[in-house]
């Protein structure tokens, strides 16, 4: 006789809940549980746009200094990139004008962001335009590395997320689920030799490990399984000490976590059934079915169903497509950087009013209430195009705007960071990073923008030590970090 | 020079097929009188033409991995396996099925041969021209995608592994890619998939064109003088069509260190992946370096000849022991996991669909996806992310799964596990199953004292009766189902 999930979870957690975790998790077996302390209630989501998202045609002059080098570069015609109409959004409450603070441009969205641009309106967007580092590199491995490690110095081999559950203060300890990854492997952002995070596609593949029809023995098997893996993290091997957090982990998230697919399913079919909406451009994408986990998990833990220590609150996501070296399309709807747009800002848009729906009606002290303005969203990519387009696609470029998103209490709506030069380029084309005042082209350095939320959404009081400043390393000058600043003003 | 013993014979299998049994180790150690005559044997098979064929992409994955699980030659499926990561090209881009199967014959035809020819040879691949824009790279809109990746993934590195004198390790710089991206233009295919050179639109300098500023010859490597000609490598290999090949016979040339030590970059860089795959993770310089040496591949540009020497190193044979504290382990690719359990187990795959007959039915093609590794779609030019990466949650789940399926396989005939042909099932002692069980997956010289006792205890006290259905079916199918899903499984 074949068990049913459900029949099988009540076993395991009246059998295990808690013991199964492997020591090997995390490293730390010291660290208190202080987690209230620092993250709280919210939660925080990194989307990555995988392959370098164009971001002159993401926010894009409208008038002003700024269209004039943008028009003699993008084309219009066959294969020409320029967007005639650009988004402007509406002046509104917690919603400044959307204008370029050094050069006074009227700024816009492309036109495959118009969900953004409502969220915008709604207070719900900020935009921090020209994240970068010092020596910017345009190969996307390198670059992807340098995002992902919050430094731009190879000696650094952790990532920046990895550092923070890491640090004491953090207050993780070893059987702890704190962070997800949705696709098929943990991102650098998490890298950090003490922790595991966990890692699926889809909530629902979280099955039984072994055969059902025996599922009398399957008691015996969890035994040897975990008997086996817990050798393997004895082993003075690294690889075996790292599969023995992943594979207990695993095992507790095939018996745990199934019910925040079961729960979601059961209460808000509706909702799930929209994210895989056909009819919808932009839903029923990877990126819309990646929320719609996102969601589960927030809906379970925020009621409940789950242990809170196997409650995840920070996540990462990532769209491919974006090394549009060809096809690149400009407003035309089924042009590529069009759908990709689209699918962001759909899925994310449906996201949150999903949170909004789950919301309504929850009392002050339930999880769910108030749950938009408990999460976020920072949307990055590893570097942005270049200004100068080519046959139909553009080249790897330099700096590029970082958006982050939220409930209109979370955060401060409104432009940040100053638009790129477009007219005064180097040598390659690309406009350069500079912590100098450049004519107010000064750009924003990309472990600011984490810093920021370090402080400000995820409560860590001193992120600078978490982010070594080039000076410390002996490389000083305008154009290297030397003073952070972890107060960019988009998170209150 | 390695002893040649069991132990080193079994390595060897492992390392250059896909599961390795005590009885082929015996074979091939009894029939071989020493490690080089062995070695010998693997390399000198006379290679086969085979493309996967149909007319969908599945078809063309599913045929390769049926040809994978029973050819017998096993190391040059395992080298066509580490090309197509290595000059990684996704048919999500392609979106030509036949222009994938020749590139895979491609990879197959040159797996152990010359490999400048081999690089000359993807130059012009159909497949790969497509993959990254070289049919789009034309003297007025040059693309630089194809030009990077050649640098930076197929030929150099961004940084070599010691700096010059100026304790400069960048390989190469924007300049030089804008170089090879214009000796490039011009380059497309025909509708047989053969590369055609369209001289109108191949940029032929300020010879012929009015560029302005003049574009002036194309010259490589201004930067990275210290090699044959500080000025920087012109390309002078006469027409322009021979532009394409001029272009690799001077990357090929290329040199890093501090001069008075120099050292061929493609040799050490093609080495050290090599040497990676096969071997062991993060490898000693020294051993890169030996081997290059004494193949002499950094002029002969033998694969073999490198090959050769890397099977004849004491340094490979490190990862043969059971994981300790000194001891090298590789993570098995999905690939790999897979086709070694099927041959192992004698499983045949079944239909179209070539889907494993027990648990959920699921075909191959879902299960690797679901594993991370989908062949013919790498994720990214990157190919796919090696060792640990392979083994998050989602993916260990994934592992998990196909081996609760294949060892549930029962329908009968050759697409189910039947263990009577593999074990003597007259065997009673718990010990001595386990013994057998743990030899049968090649696991026998892998597992601890621990490890064995769990297995045991998994078993109860004997005598066991596997003649009897109820405890086969329970307990020796679900002994090899936690092996399968154990963590020294997933090492090699």
């Amino acid at each position: 006789m074949a068990i049913t999930r459900r029949q099988f979870i009540g076993r395991a957690s009246l059998a295990t809940a808690g013991t199964l975790f492997g020591p090997q998790l995390f490293r730390n077996p010291f660290l208190s549980q202080a987690l209230a302390s620092t993250i709280g209630d919210r939660y925080f989501i990194v989307l990555f746009l995988d392959g370098g998202n164009d971001g002159l045609n993401t926010i894009i002059p409208v008038t002003g200094g700024l269209r004039s080098p943008y028009e003699d570069n993008r084309k219009t015609g066959a294969g020409g990139l320029r967007i005639a109409n650009p988004l402007v959004p509406a002046v509104g409450p917690g919603a400044p004008a959307f204008i370029d603070p050094n050069t006074g441009s009227q700024l816009g969205f492309h036109p495959g962001l118009a969900k953004i641009r409502d969220m915008y309106e709604h207070g719900m967007v900020s935009v921090v335009q020209g994240c970068g580092y010092p020596e910017y590199s345009l190969s996307h491995q390198v670059s992807r590395s340098i995002w992902e490690r919050g430094s731009p110095f190879d000696s650094l081999g952790t990532g920046w997320m990895g550092r923070y559950l890491a640090a004491p203060s953090s207050g993780y300890i070893g059987s702890d689920i704190p962070a997800v990854n949705i696709g098929n492997s943990v991102s650098g952002e998490y890298n950090q030799s003490a922790t595991s995070v966990l890692v699926f596609n889809r909530l629902s593949d979280f099955g039984f490990p072994y055969d059902p029809s025996f599922a009398d023995d399957s008691a015996a098997k969890d035994i040897l399984f975990n008997a086996l893996y817990g050798n393997a993290g004895a082993t003075a091997h690294p690889f075996m000490q790292n599969l023995s957090g992943t594979g207990t982990s695993t095992l507790t998230a095939t018996q745990q976590y199934p019910v925040l697919h079961d729960d979601y399913i059961a209460d808000r079919q509706s909702w799930s059934d929209m994210y895989a909406d056909e009819n919808v451009p932009g839903l029923d994408t990877s990126t819309a079915r990646g929320f719609r986990e996102i969601a589960k998990v927030i809906y379970g833990g925020a009621r409940g169903a789950i242990p809170a220590n196997l409650q995840a609150r920070l996540f990462e996501l990532r769209n491919g497509g974006y090394d549009t070296h060809s096809n690149q399309g400009a407003e035309e709807t089924k042009g590529d950087h069009f759908r990709l747009h689209q699918e962001v800002a759909e899925s994310i848009n449906l996201f949150y009013q999903d949170l909004a729906d789950m919301a309504s009606g929850a009392s002050v002290g339930s999880g769910l209430y108030d749950l938009p303005n408990k999460v976020t969203v920072m949307v990055f990519s590893e570097f942005s195009r270049r200004i100068e387009q080519n046959d139909d696609g553009t080249d790897h470029g330099s700096q590029g705007p970082v958006f982050v998103i939220g409930g209109a209490n979370a955060l401060n709506g409104g432009i940040y960071g100053n638009h790129i030069d477009i007219a005064n380029t180097d040598g390659d084309g690309n406009s350069i990073y500079s912590q100098d005042n450049l004519d107010g082209f000064r750009s924003t350095d990309f472990r600011d923008v984490y810093g920021t939320i370090m402080k400000h959404w995820l409560g860590l009081a001193n992120p600078a030590a978490l982010f070594p400043l080039d000076s410390t390393l002996g490389l000083v000058g305008p154009e290297y970090w030397n003073t952070a600043n972890f107060n960019l003003g988009f998170l209150p | 020079m390695p002893a040649w013993n069991l132990t080193n014979a079994r390595h060897l299998l492992r390392r250059t097929g896909f599961g390795a049994t005590r009885d082929a180790a015996q074979q091939l150690f009894d029939g071989n009188a020493t490690l080089a005559a062995a070695v010998d044997s693997l390399l000198g098979f006379d290679g086969s033409k085979f493309k996967p064929g149909g007319k969908g992409i599945d078809d063309l994955h599913n045929k390769w991995v049926k040809y994978m699980i029973k050819t017998r030659l096993q190391l040059q499926e395992r080298l066509v396996l580490f090309w197509h990561d290595h000059f990684a090209t996704s048919y999500a881009k392609v979106e030509d099925v036949k222009l994938m199967a020749l590139q895979n014959r491609l990879l197959r035809i040159n797996c152990k041969g010359d490999f400048k020819a081999f690089v000359k040879a993807i130059n012009k691949d159909a497949a790969m021209v497509e993959f990254l824009d070289t049919v789009r790279n034309r003297k007025k809109q040059p693309n630089e995608n194809y030009a990077r990746e050649l640098e930076e993934l197929f030929t150099l590195g961004v940084t070599a592994p010691t700096p010059d004198a100026g304790g400069d390790a960048h390989n190469y710089d924007q300049e030089d890619i804008v170089q090879i991206a214009r000796a490039f233009s011009g380059w497309g295919y025909n509708s047989k998939g053969e590369a055609e050179f369209d001289e109108d639109r191949h940029d032929q300098g300020d010879a012929i064109e009015n560029w302005n500023p003049a574009r002036g010859p194309k010259v490589i490597f201004k930067k990275r003088g210290g090699f044959n000609n500080a000025a920087g490598q012109p390309f002078d290999g006469g027409s322009y069509d021979q532009e394409i090949d001029n272009v690799i016979d001077i990357i090929f040339q290329h040199r890093y260190g501090p001069s008075g030590n120099l050292r061929n970059t493609v040799a050490d860089y093609i080495a050290k992946r090599l040497v990676t795959y096969f071997a062991h993770p993060d490898p000693a310089q020294s051993f890169v370096h030996s081997i290059v040496d004494a193949s002499g591949f950094s002029t002969s540009w033998s694969i073999e000849a490198l090959l050769r020497a890397l099977f004849n190193h004491d340094d490979f044979y490190l990862s043969a022991t059971a994981p300790g504290g000194a001891t090298k382990k590789s993570v098995k690719w999905p690939i790999d996991f897979v086709v070694s359990t099927l041959r192992l187990l004698g499983v045949k795959l079944k239909g179209k669909d070539q889907s494993v007959q027990g648990g959920e039915y699921q075909d191959i093609r879902g299960q690797l996806t679901n594993m991370g590794q989908v062949l013919f779609e790498p994720p990214s030019v990157f190919g796919w992310d090696w060792e640990l990466a392979w083994a998050s949650s989602s993916t260990m789940l994934a592992r998990y799964s196909f081996a609760r399926d294949v060892t549930s396989a029962r329908d009968g005939g050759a697409s189910s596990f039947r263990p009577e042909l593999l074990i003597d099932l007259s065997l009673t002692d718990p010990g001595d199953i386990v013994d057998a069980v743990t030899e049968m997956l090649g696991l026998d010289d892998q597992i601890t004292t621990n490890d064995r006792d769990d297995l045991k205890t998994y078993l109860g006290a004997g005598p066991i009766d596997l003649l009897d259905d109820d405890t086969r079916n329970r307990k020796l199918h679900g002994l090899v189902c936690v092996l399968l899903q154990s963590p020294l499984y997933q090492l090699q």
